[in-house]
Parts: C-alpha cells; structure tokens; sequence
C-alpha cells in the first residue's frame, strides 16, 4: 500500500473531557479516545464498532476536526488537519462531510429544504443562486425525494426522507470522505434498508470514502470493507470485514458477535459471555481495559497493557493472548431457510425488481 | 401447547381510534395467550402494538385515544369494561408491564427499593418490613450486584441495564401471571441486551409468568416467542408459532421485512427494500393496508382480507398468499 492510498489518518489521536471541575483540586477527566491510530483508504467503507460510551462519536467528530484533539494528528491527503488555519479549515469542510444519526435534530426546522441543501453550496461560494438551486433539485432527485420538496420544512417528512435530506445535504458540494455517524440507527427495518442501498449508490456513483459509526453489526457487515472495534476508549481490532465476522481475534469481539440475535428460527441463541456494564470510562482499568469482563483474562491481563499489533497482514488486535485462543465468528451462525421459504423471497425480489422497472422513482 | 387449557387473555376484536380519525388506529386486534407462553408483537412504528399493550393495561392516552370495540378476557374477566378500581387491584399484581425507557419509568425520587416495596405493600398488604425484604429478594433475583446496597439507591445511580433489571424486579414482585414488555431492550447495547434477554427468559421459565413482548427487532423474536403476531398499520398481517413465522413467512409484509434484514453470516447483495413508508395513524387505506407498497397487489387488495388458515394455527391475512400458487399465474385470487 503506497501513501497514496491512505485518504485520512489519525496517529495516537486523543480527546479528553473534564466531567467535574471542583474549585480546588483535580478536575476529573473521561478519556473518550486514548491513542487511536488508523488509517482510512481511499475509496473504502471503513466502520467503526463499539457500544455506548466507547468513544466511537468522539473519533468520527476528531477525524474530521468538529471537535480538537487533546493530542495526536489527523492527516487528510497527507496534510495535518489540526494545522491549519481558519480559512484553510474551512476550505478542507468542503471534502469531510458528516451525516447525524437523529434527522429529526440535525436539521434547521426553520428553513426549507431547498435552502438546507444550498446552504453549504452558498457556505463555499459554488455557482450563483440559479446554479445552486439547480444543484439542489438535483441532488434532492438523486436521493429519491423530488425536485418540488425543495419549497418545504423538514418537519412535512417522514424520518426515512430527512435523513435522505441530512444525506443531500452533506453530498451538495461533492465530498471526498463522508462520516457518517449511526446513519439509519433511528430508522425502521425496512426504511433502513432504502437508505443502506441509497448510501452505496452514492458512494460508488460520487466515488466517496465512507466511515461508518454504528452498533448494529448487520447493517456494518452488510456495508463496510473493513471494521474497527473500539472498547473504552482504544481500538482494539482492526480486520477486513470478512475475517472479522468469520475469525474474530479479540475477545471483546467475538462476544460482540455472540450477543446479536440471528433472526432465524433454530439459529444459535444469544451467548452471554460477558457479564455486567462496561466499566466507568473516567477510571479505566489497569492492563488490558477489557480484562474485568474478559472470559479468558489471565494474572498479566491485569497488568500489561496490550498494543495494537498485526497478526496477519490487514488484521490487527490488541489482545495478549491472540495467538492462542480460538474464537468464534458468526460463520455458522445462520442455517439457510428451507427451499420453499427461499422460493418466496425470490418471489419478493423478482416482484420488487419488476416494480422498480416499471415505475421508475 | 394444549389447545383445550384455557387461554390466560383472550383478546377479541380489540379497536383504537384517535378522535376524529376515519379509521381505526389498531383494527380488530384478536389474539390468545397460554399460561407461561411468550407471544412476540413485531411492527415498525406506528404499527400500534404499543397501544395494544397499553390498551390492556388500561393505560391508553385517553383523549385522544379511545377503544372502540372488543373485548380482552384475562382469567375470564374482560380487562376492557373493568371498573377503574378493580383494573388497579389486577395491574402491578397479576398484570404488570416494563417499558423501553427505563429512567423515564422509574421515579427519580424514590429509592429503588422503596419503588418496588411500594408494589408489593399496595397489592399484598404487607408491612414495610416484609416489603422491603420481597424487594430485596426481587433485586438478587434479577442479578443486580450488591442488592442491598442498591435498595438505597436512586435510579439515575443506576446504569441502563441495571435500571432496566430493576423494573424487571418491581414487575414480577407479585408474581404476575402475564409481563407486558414494551421494546425492553431496544435502548440497550447489544451485550446487554444479550444479559437481559437471558435472565427474562430464565425467570419466565422459573416463575411461568406467561409474557407479551413487543418489538421491532426480529432477532429478538427469534430469540424469545413461542408464538408471533406480526403488526402492519393497526392489523395483525400473519400470526401463528415462532417456527411457522420463520420457516412459512406468508404475508408479503413478513417476506419484505426479513429480505430487507442484512444477513450476519455472509455478505448479502443489494439489500431487498419494501418502497415508501407506513401510513399515518389518521389516515389509514381502505383495504388492505400493506396494499400500496406490496410487490403483488392486484385488484381484490382493495377489499380488506380477513385472517385465514394456511395450516395449523398460522393464519395470514392476505389475498395472495401463498404467493407461489397465485403470482406465478397472475389472476385474480378468489376470496378464501
């Protein structure tokens, strides 16, 4: 992989922040992102794994400079983000865009949608107005809503259609990285999947690079080419896709993996293979941070911290004991349906497709 | 299951409507349940199986919400036409029900122990001090570390699962016989989730509290129901055991929902979608509901379909189905 591969990235990035600032004494301090080192390529899916609290919104908003480090550097394009100046910044936000989960907040009830969607356009003096709203009934036609809803407020559309506005939005002044922050975690099944297939055209058809930060690991291990587990703070695998699912290497993960449940009658029940909460994130444990949950922890879990190292090329973990212990992945996880259940989803499809040819959207 | 036992609830007919709307917001709802039997309400939002739980409850948002119609038999008495005292001498006793927010359902200024006292003294007659020992009883049940401690404790000293674990506890401190759960563990992550699911189950299977669960996440069903109603726009589309739902999904609106889930086991292709969005609670289609968004609508879908037997207790309400007899030879489909 030369450099010129890499689109973005983070070398020993952190953040800190001060919950409780008494008037003598220490301020307490939670290190949401300690030392997170990654590399985005260019024209990847990247996600971003880990449950509340684990600082994956904390890393998506560094990586794209909304908030500042604490310390560590963001490269894009090779140049260090936290260098430059205001004018420089601003010129940079035309190619790092962001998407919120909560469609229903991240948009300005008070303007239209039209006016939404130019606004960045208008923010980096592309085209004239004419041109902008030209390039604002567009995008709102690539993104499956129509040129017409330009003139209304966001609050006259359904949570599906606001996060496709939120996508338009992001998407106006053509991007070279999108963030996208639990895009379609407040949506509806079937919603959903309208906006995962939406956000892979786009990707493809705008050649983006896309980082996902999500907790729902269908949707990731249907959109990402590569997953970043992160745990506390840390990451604490980096592997393809494929082999993370199929060959987790961290404990953290493979519980992860264990605790979804399939939606399938017969298919294997959730596992609880660790016990009780995270621990408070403001006074991590010594060691290995997962080790006060880990099921297979060891005396030197509890003392020695465990780096982020390659076991294979593209597969890293930071597990001491990664080479010996044998995890499960989620490969055998689902049995087919039976031939005449797969029959009707054929059906469906076949049906959807027919559909979609005779009335185009 | 012994089809002769006696349901524990039988819900007939059950309607809600918002005031002023043209149709009805759940439409002739009807269901049984089995002691100790988990029965799973699966929907998207707005599907109205919230209401439904909160209508046998007697907790509906009334105005603008009104039952309209049907009847609910819990050990015979109809919950729907109970007089006010009596629905609270059943509800928190042999009838309780958790919800999806557990910090806005707990109150924020009573100890954890004392929430859970204050049930068992309502309902049991009991002294403080035996209250407090069942709710003790109830917070080791449910697998909160250091119980006694926590009884002193307030809800927001507590972390999402623990506070979930707690409502759990004040649900079953009566030993009810059906648990209500309204979406328990949409809020939490998923390996927590995972530890909630589990101790539900196993206190279900030690207490034989028979359990409504109510979810979007078919996951979870899968993981939890002996028996499925799937929920569209106000209807029950497709209902019967856990397996049949699974292995024999008949409505198109079951098909599209499990084709549209992305697979964990391998990567899928483009994602299969279901077009446009459910309809709003005030404006509901004539006929079948799903009709506008459904691959294999026809002509008859106009008209509404009634639940019909495709086999055992599985019923389906669709015209079509089973789609692979009716599409291949497109025509009209004659009512069952």
């Amino acid at each position: 992989m030369t450099r010129n591969d890499i689109i973005l990235e983070a070398r020993g990035l952190k953040r800190r922040f001060v919950t409780h600032k008494p008037l003598f004494g220490k301020p307490t301090e939670v290190r949401a992102v300690d030392g997170v080192d990654l590399q985005v390529r260019r024209g990847e899916t990247l996600a971003i794994v880990g449950e509340s609290g684990c600082g994956k919104s904390t890393l998506a908003r560094l990586l794209v400079r909304l908030i500042e480090p604490s310390g560590g550097t963001v490269h894009y394009e090779g140049r260090e983000i936290g260098a430059l100046g205001d004018a420089a910044m601003r010129g940079l936000r035309r190619d790092l865009q962001f998407i919120f989960q909560d469609p229903f907040a991240s948009l300005n009830p008070r303007m239209t949608v039209g006016a939404l969607i130019e606004e960045p356009l208008r923010a980096h003096g592309i085209g004239d107005a004419a041109a902008r709203r030209d390039q604002a009934a567009q995008m709102l036609t690539r993104v499956g809503l129509s040129p017409r809803h330009a003139d209304r407020y966001p609050h006259e559309f359904s949570g599906g259609q606001r996060q496709r506005i939120g996508i338009a939005r992001a998407l106006a002044c053509g991007p070279k990285v999108v963030i996208g922050d639990e895009p379609v975690s407040a949506l509806d099944v079937s919603i959903q999947a309208q906006v995962v297939n939406l956000l892979e055209d786009l990707k493809q058809e705008f050649e983006l690079t896309l980082i996902v930060i999500a907790h729902d690991l269908s949707v990731i291990r249907h959109m990402a080419d590569r997953v970043a587990v992160m745990y506390l703070g840390q990451l604490v695998e980096i592997a393809r896709t494929e082999d993370l699912f199929r060959a987790p290497r961290h404990p953290y993960t493979e519980a992860l993996l264990a605790a979804i449940p399939l939606p399938q009658y017969g298919a294997r029940k959730v596992k609880v293979s660790i016990e009780g909460d995270p621990p408070d994130p403001i006074a991590p444990p010594p060691g290995c941070r997962f080790h006060t949950r880990c099921p297979y922890a060891i005396a030197a879990c509890q003392t020695d911290r465990p780096a982020l190292r390659d076991l294979e090329p593209g597969h890293s973990v930071a597990c001491l004991r990664a080479e010996e212990l044998d995890l499960t992945g989620t490969a055998d996880a689902e049995r087919s349906h039976n031939p005449a259940t797969e029959r009707r989803f054929r059906l469906y499809r076949e049906a959807r497709h027919e559909e979609l040819q005779s009335t185009p959207t | 299951m012994t089809p002769d036992a006696p349901p524990l609830l039988e819900v007939r007919n059950l309607s809600i409507r918002v005031a002023n709307a043209r149709s009805n917001l759940v439409d002739d709802v009807s269901f049984s349940l089995q002691p100790g039997r988990t029965l799973c309400i699966v929907g998207e939002s707005g599907c109205g199986k919230s209401q439904t739980a909160l209508a046998l409850m007697g907790l509906l948002a009334s105005p603008p919400l009104s039952v309209t119609g049907g009847t609910a038999l819990f050990n015979g008495r109809d919950l729907l036409s109970l007089p006010q005292a009596e629905k609270q001498r059943i509800r928190g006793d042999r009838m309780a029900m958790i919800f999806q927010e557990p910090m806005s359902s707990l109150n924020p200024v009573l100890r954890i122990g004392e929430q859970i006292a204050e049930a068992v003294r309502r309902h049991r007659g009991v002294s403080n001090s035996v209250a407090r020992a069942r709710a003790l009883e109830m917070l080791e049940k449910v697998r909160i570390p250091a119980a006694g401690k926590r009884l002193d404790e307030f809800p927001h000293q507590l972390s999402g699962g623990m506070r979930q674990r707690a409502m759990i506890a004040m649900a079953l401190a009566n030993d009810p016989e059906l648990l209500l759960a309204d979406e328990p563990t949409t809020a939490l992550d998923v390996t927590i989730q995972a530890q909630i699911l589990d101790l539900m189950r196993t206190l279900q299977a030690e207490l034989g509290t028979a359990m409504i669960l109510i979810t979007h996440d078919l996951g979870v069903v899968a993981e939890m129901a002996d028996e499925v109603a799937v929920m569209y726009a106000g209807r029950i589309v497709e209902i019967g055991a856990t397996q049949d739902i699974f292995d024999d999904p008949q409505h198109p609106y079951t098909i599209g929902l499990m084709s549209s889930m992305p697979a964990l086991g391998r990567r899928s292709e483009r994602l299969v979608t279901i077009p446009g969005r459910v309809p709003s609670a005030t404006d509901m289609p004539d006929g079948c509901r799903f009709a506008s968004r459904c691959p294999f609508r026809i002509g008859i879908c106009a008209r509404t379909p009634e639940l019909s037997n495709p086999g055992g207790s599985h019923r389906v309400a669709c015209w079509r189905a089973p789609i692979e007899e009716t599409y291949l030879q497109p025509q009209e489909a004659q009512p069952a």
